[in-house]
Order: structure tokens, then C-alpha cells, then sequence
């Protein structure tokens, strides 16, 4: 486990690259935290250090979103902020989806636990001491 | 005369529409209620319900319309974007459909669709429709974007939200102060009887002509926050003016964008469209710009600003001009559109 803290988005591309060197193996990635803590933003930065092209905007209103760009696959981005039984998320297909091989990215993992495969590596973000503040805990 | 059959199921309402040329014959939409006790649109709920609605709906199109299905000359249907499982059941149903009465198949695109809704009549209607080129502003649940409109199918996004849709922010905020889904509708009534410049909101900045969303959503978050601290009922003793503010934040920095956008390109026909659109705050403002900037703005009637079927056939029917036909190995697609 490291806690690594942002002071602004400057420094998620630099906490973006840590995430991804202390799980070289993980696919999937669920990511806790309230309403504004910065999960979208911090995906976007993700994203982009991973390649991808395509425009990385909010899943809430389609619940995944796919992206290409990256030479060796897609990233899958879920947002389950609108799921209110497990199985809406089973019948979306979210298992299939967590099992591809491919990057999974996902908001709200909390509504899906049970979906989510053991190996998933879990990344909170809390608001630090000031509201421009985030605390990363992987 | 040409009938074409126009057939849109890329979220949760399932419609269809016969036009003849660019006039409206019918345009029936059963929407789809069970979503809103879940707070948004379920994918798997609505791809169900559409196969449950798709029949009676296309049915009910051509009869209200009065045209027999061998009188139709093309099927129009949504490829995408939308939701994986609500398009598949009008593409395949179109693909049968066409098949089934040997009729050229069209695809539309969501997005462009709903831009070229400004150039559909109502039946004994001339109405004026925009200029090419024109700017539009497409605003809705799932996107906020500005489009260079150069002709039908010759369009270019300017600038787009990097993070959340506009009527996401009134979703969320509305969520946020405990108000019913849909938040948008619900913030716009309460904001009628309050204080616009009671609270003042944070502008997000993004480059170009782009949009930002979420930091307002947060500030917002904060501000409620901080504020509950202090009076545990500020929400409900505040729930006008609070809207009020937030409309007026959202919809300041959707007309700030357009304007420069227009003065870039130094376009004055500007069009709106998307289910923002019946937002009372953007209209006045599209109002207000159409008299102290010398736009001249076009804003659809409300039903064809929501997902509708009208659009999708309108859509069809400039590209059977080209005779632009799609094969039947067209398979839909969640993301993009213009572009």
C-alpha cells in the first residue's frame, strides 16, 4: 500500500505512473471515492499516459465507455454510479468485460464488489486537507 | 414524394416516424417509465422494453401517417451512438424490415440527426431553417458539443465537453439536493421563483471552445456541504435560489463558448438542439443573443429535441438523395458520431 498525495492535476500524471508501476500485472482497476473526488479526472490522465486518443468524458450517462488509440487494445470505462442491484450490472455485461483481458476502469466499483475479480486493484482517493487536495491510496 | 420510414432506439425511448420529403406525416415515441424509479436509464431495462415497444410503435407510425409499408421508398435507422443492446433492436429490426419489403436500408447517426431535426416540417408548415454554414449547440444527459454545420452530412465538432454533459451537471446537482429524476426539468421549475445571483459558482475553464463541467458539479458539492454545516436545512429553505444560480452558472458558460465560437467563425445562424434545448433558461438566452448580437437562432419544437424518430427519417431522407444505402453488415456502434 503507498499513499501518494495530489496538490493539483498536475500531479496526477506523475501519481498515474506510480499506480501503473506497483500493479504491472492488474487490469482492472476499481477507483472509491465520493461524488467529485476526482475519479473521472484522474482516469483521464490514466488514459492518456496509456496512449489512448479517443476523448475520456463521464460514463454515468452510458455506463461504459470505450476507448482506442492504445497499439495492444481497448480501455473500458465504467461508471456504475446509476446501478442499483447487481444484476443490472451482470445483465450489462460487466463480468465478460472484467474476464476480456482488457483494461477496466471503473467508478462505483462499490455497487459491483462481487463482480469485481480477486486480482483487481483497488485505488481510493479522499479529499486531503483542502478541497484542491487528494489523497491516492493504492 | 418519397416515404422513408425513420426508426431511432439508442437509449431508452423507442420511436418511429414517416416523412414525406422533409415533412412530418407521424412521429410515435413510447417512452419508457421504468427508468425513472431507478434514477437513469437502465441498459439492460431498456433494451427489453424496446423489444416489447419496437412492433406497436412501427405499426402505429405508418398508420397515423396513413402510408401502406409497400408505399415506403427507404428504412432509416440509428447506428449509434447510444447504448449497445437498445440499438441492436432497432438495427436489426430495420435490417428485417427492409429486407422483409426489398427496400433500401440508410443509416443515421444520432448526433447528426440531431442537428438535421431543424430542417423537418410540420405538415402544412414553412417553416424557416438555418442557413449553411451554421453553428449548433447540442446540449443533453450525455453530451454538450458544438458543431460546425457545413452541410447535411458535412459536420465538425468545434469544441466539446472534456468531462460531463451539461444535463448531467443539472442531473447531478439535482441529485445532490435530494430533488426527483429528472434533474434538469425539476431545477428549471424551481429556478423560475428564484434568485439567480444569490450564489455565486465557479466557471469551469477548458481550452478552445471546449466545455467543462465537473468542477462546477464539485463546487457545488462543497458549497452544499459547508452550508449544511451551518443550517442542516439549508437546501430545502434554499432549493430555488440554489437552482436558480446553478442554471444560471451552467447556462452562462454554455452561451460564453457559443459566442466565441460564432465570432471565430463569424457565423450568425445559430441552432440548438438536444433535450437542454427545453431549458427556459437557455431559450431566453438564445433570445437575448438573437437581439443584442445579431444571431439569428433556430430552436426545435420540444419533441424534436428529445430522442425521436422524426430526426432519424429526416436524416434518411438527404441521404436517399445521394443515394446514400447501407448494407445489411452494419453493425452498431456506442461512441463517437461526428467527427
Amino acid at each position: 500500500m503507498q499513499q501518494v498525495i495530489a496538490h493539483s492535476v498536475d500531479d496526477l500524471d506523475r501519481i498515474a505512473g506510480l499506480l501503473l508501476a506497483a500493479h504491472p500485472q492488474a487490469k482492472v482497476f476499481a477507483f472509491y471515492g465520493e461524488m467529485g473526488a476526482g475519479k473521472t479526472t484522474f482516469i483521464r490522465t490514466l488514459c492518456a499516459r496509456m496512449g489512448v486518443t479517443d476523448n475520456v468524458t463521464s460514463p454515468t450517462f452510458a455506463i461504459i465507455n470505450e476507448y482506442h488509440g492504445r497499439r495492444d487494445g481497448a480501455v473500458f470505462h465504467f461508471d456504475f454510479y446509476r446501478i442499483n442491484k447487481l444484476q443490472e450490472a451482470r445483465e450489462v455485461g460487466a463480468e465478460s468485460y472484467f474476464d476480456s483481458g482488457e483494461y477496466c476502469f471503473i467508478e462505483w466499483p462499490e455497487l459491483v464488489a462481487e463482480l469485481l475479480p480477486d486480482e483487481t486493484a483497488k485505488v481510493h482517493i479522499a479529499r486531503g486537507e483542502d478541497d484542491q487536495t487528494r489523497v491516492f491510496t493504492f | 414524394m418519397t416515404y422513408i420510414l425513420g426508426i431511432e432506439s439508442s437509449c431508452d425511448d423507442t420511436s418511429a416516424a414517416v416523412l414525406a420529403d422533409t415533412t412530418m406525416l407521424s412521429n410515435v415515441t413510447a417512452s419508457q417509465e421504468v427508468h425513472r424509479k431507478y434514477g437513469g436509464v437502465v441498459p439492460e431495462l431498456a433494451s427489453r422494453a424496446h423489444q416489447q415497444n419496437i412492433v406497436p410503435v412501427i405499426h402505429e407510425a405508418l398508420q397515423v401517417a396513413g402510408i401502406p409499408k409497400e408505399e415506403l421508398h427507404a428504412v432509416a435507422f440509428t447506428r449509434g451512438p447510444g447504448l449497445l443492446g437498445s440499438l441492436l433492436v432497432g438495427t436489426s429490426f430495420a435490417k428485417a424490415f427492409a429486407l422483409g419489403l426489398d427496400l433500401p436500408l440508410i443509416e443515421a447517426d444520432h448526433m447528426k440527426a440531431h442537428i438535421l431535426a431543424h430542417f423537418i416540417q410540420l405538415p402544412a408548415e414553412n417553416k424557416k431553417v438555418p442557413q449553411f454554414p451554421f453553428l449548433c449547440l447540442t446540449v443533453s444527459g450525455g453530451h454538450t458539443q458544438i458543431v460546425l454545420v457545413r452541410d447535411y452530412f458535412e459536420m465538425e465538432i468545434v469544441g466539446q465537453t472534456i468531462d460531463d454533459a451539461a444535463g448531467e451537471t443539472f442531473d447531478k446537482a439535482a441529485k445532490i439536493m435530494s430533488l426527483p429524476y429528472p434533474g434538469g426539468p425539476v431545477i428549471d421549475k424551481l429556478a423560475a421563483a428564484g434568485d439567480p445571483d444569490r450564489f455565486p459558482f465557479p466557471h469551469p475553464q477548458a481550452k478552445g471552445f471546449d466545455y467543462s463541467f465537473s468542477g462546477l458539479k464539485t463546487s457545488f458539492l462543497y458549497f452544499l456541504r459547508d452550508s449544511l454545516k451551518n443550517n442542516p436545512h439549508f437546501i430545502d429553505e434554499n432549493k430555488e435560489d440554489l437552482s436558480a444560480s446553478l442554471q444560471k452558472t451552467i447556462i452562462s458558460i454554455l452561451m460564453h463558448k457559443l459566442t466565441l465560437a460564432a465570432e471565430h467563425y463569424g457565423i450568425n445562424q445559430i441552432a440548438v438542439a438536444g433535450g437542454v434545448s427545453a431549458n427556459t433558461g437557455l431559450r431566453r438566452a438564445m433570445q437575448q443573443a438573437q437581439a443584442d448580437k445579431g444571431w439569428e437562432t433556430f430552436i426545435p419544437p420540444f419533441s424534436f429535441t428529445t430522442d425521436n424518430a422524426a430526426m432519424i427519417a429526416v436524416s434518411g431522407y438527404f441521404k436517399y438523395l445521394q443515394k446514400d444505402f447501407t448494407t445489411h453488415s452494419a453493425a452498431p456502434y456506442t461512441r463517437g458520431g461526428i467527427g
